[in-house]
């Protein structure tokens, strides 16, 4: 593991305390989407598929802070679209880093080198440059030639600037697992913090269809991916997720675990899926029926899915849940041995 | 499959709340046909029919919004705009790919039967 202790510290404070007020549900991670504009059209993605006058809006900087304060999650991530092209970003990520947020900024780096100047280096800020293997697969991934060579540059000057880099990869059926360990090898000598890992959802509005990854594919791949993990190997995410991943552990969905917030509103039930928005954080939490979402449910949109934003909050919890979990995460962390 | 272009007619065989359901899958704008006549574009983005009074949220095509429309209010939607989620982007980089690896291919060939001196005449 990767995290920083003082990230690790404020996400265990934060966990504890909601478990003894007794809160059944509570947000780990607020997925927030200040825009939709892009400037890739990845093949896996479903995100960015508006008609013009949506792609042409953005969130108010006022509009996401309300959002993180009613949300109270302490890691605010910022997808999008391409959050670099949000023309008020700066002020965003200083007013959640004022406000002690732990960010992680999610991009596709094209303008990463362009933007440094707009950011100060903080443990609260991250870069999670969006790298979904080595050269070949990720232009394929991203359908643009040179992209993979536009991020390693804007890898390498955030981390000159002294900002805290990860990578976040999403992967897709056909990947190859030595051709992955290799990327692995490659981020890590780059000097990133960490990477992050999650098989991709089928989203019905992405154009490519055919490559998203069922759950025992899944499994073979990470399992094949992650054998023997070199202790040089860094993920910035919960050990015992990747154990999912890997199929070594069970979890059910937590879709509440990452809720997110957009220019509609707050999305139900989840990230991925897009069953219509509530109105409010409160309204979202306690109108939603989470009874009719994750494996159990038999929700056939959620039986194939092992997604990051649904399963790494369970894996969190798991790990606070019990002296058992914490005991196994510790175990997990000290050994390197997913 | 795209609906784009369809001008449902809400009878005994499609309800407005089918409708309704479509129109908010669809990733491009609309039409609603209102049941007084007039007509609002824009693009749907959410819908609560567990509510006692159901509605349509949107914004319309300047990007204003959002607007809130009853659905005891709403004749039909009319899928008038472009499905942004219809195209074939990652199809159509695919063949442009496997194109330039065939010419790729081809080019090499050429250039070894080229400077093979057992294909040259003589």
């Amino acid at each position: 593991m990767s995290v920083p202790v003082s990230q690790m510290y404020t996400v265990a404070t934060y966990v504890l305390k909601q478990k003894l007020r007794g809160r059944k549900r509570y947000p780990l991670v607020l997925m927030l989407e200040p825009l939709f504009r892009c400037n890739l059209a990845c093949a896996g993605c479903g995100k960015i598929q508006y008609p013009a006058q949506i792609l042409k809006k953005h969130l108010t900087v006022e509009a996401c802070l309300k959002a993180v304060e009613e949300c109270g999650a302490p890691i605010v991530s910022i997808p999008g679209g391409e959050p670099l092209m949000y023309p008020d970003i700066d002020k965003l990520v200083t007013e959640l880093v004022k406000r002690r947020k732990y960010i992680y900024l999610c991009t596709n780096a094209i303008l990463l080198k362009e933007k440094l100047d707009l950011f100060t280096p903080s443990k609260y800020l991250t870069f999670s440059v969006h790298m979904d293997g080595l050269r070949e697969e990720h232009d394929e991934a991203v359908c643009r030639d040179g992209v993979f060579d536009e991020a390693v540059d804007g890898i390498k000057a955030a981390l000159q600037r002294g900002f805290r880099v990860t990578t976040n990869t999403t992967l897709f059926d056909g990947a190859s697992p030595l051709r992955m360990r290799e990327f692995f090898d490659d981020m890590m000598n780059l000097g990133v913090e960490g990477m992050m890992l999650s098989p991709g959802y089928s989203y019905s509005k992405a154009p490519d269809q055919e490559h998203f990854l069922r759950q025992a594919r899944t499994n073979q791949l990470f399992s094949e991916m992650l054998s023997s993990p070199k202790r040089r190997w860094k993920f910035n995410q919960s050990p015992l997720f990747l154990r999912f991943l890997m199929g070594k552990k069970d979890f059910e969905c937590t879709p509440w675990g990452n809720p997110t917030f957009n220019m509609f509103g707050w999305q139900r039930p989840c990230y991925l899926l897009q069953e219509g928005y509530a109105a409010s954080f409160r309204e979202l939490m306690d109108d939603t029926k989470w009874e009719n979402y994750g494996k159990k449910s038999g929700n056939e949109k959620c039986q194939d899915c092992m997604v990051h934003c649904g399963y790494e909050a369970t894996a969190v919890d798991h790990t606070f849940n019990s002296l058992k979990g914490f005991a196994e995460t510790v175990a997990v962390t000290l050994s390197g041995k997913l | 499959m795209t609906l784009e272009g369809w001008v449902p007619q809400v009878n005994d065989y499609t309800s407005l709340h089918e409708v309704v359901d479509f129109a908010f899958d669809y990733r491009g704008n609309t039409t609603v046909v209102k049941t007084d006549g007039s007509e609002v574009v824009g693009y749907i983005f959410n819908r609560n029919a567990d509510v006692p009074e159901p509605f349509v949220q949107l914004f319309d095509e300047q990007g204003d919004g959002p607007m809130s429309i009853l659905y005891r209010d709403i004749a039909t939607i009319k899928f008038t705009g472009k499905d942004t989620a219809a195209g074939n982007s990652w199809k159509a980089w695919v063949e442009r790919k496997e194109r330039e690896k065939a010419l790729r291919v081809a080019a090499a060939g050429a250039g070894q039967l080229e400077s093979d001196p057992h294909t040259h005449g003589g």
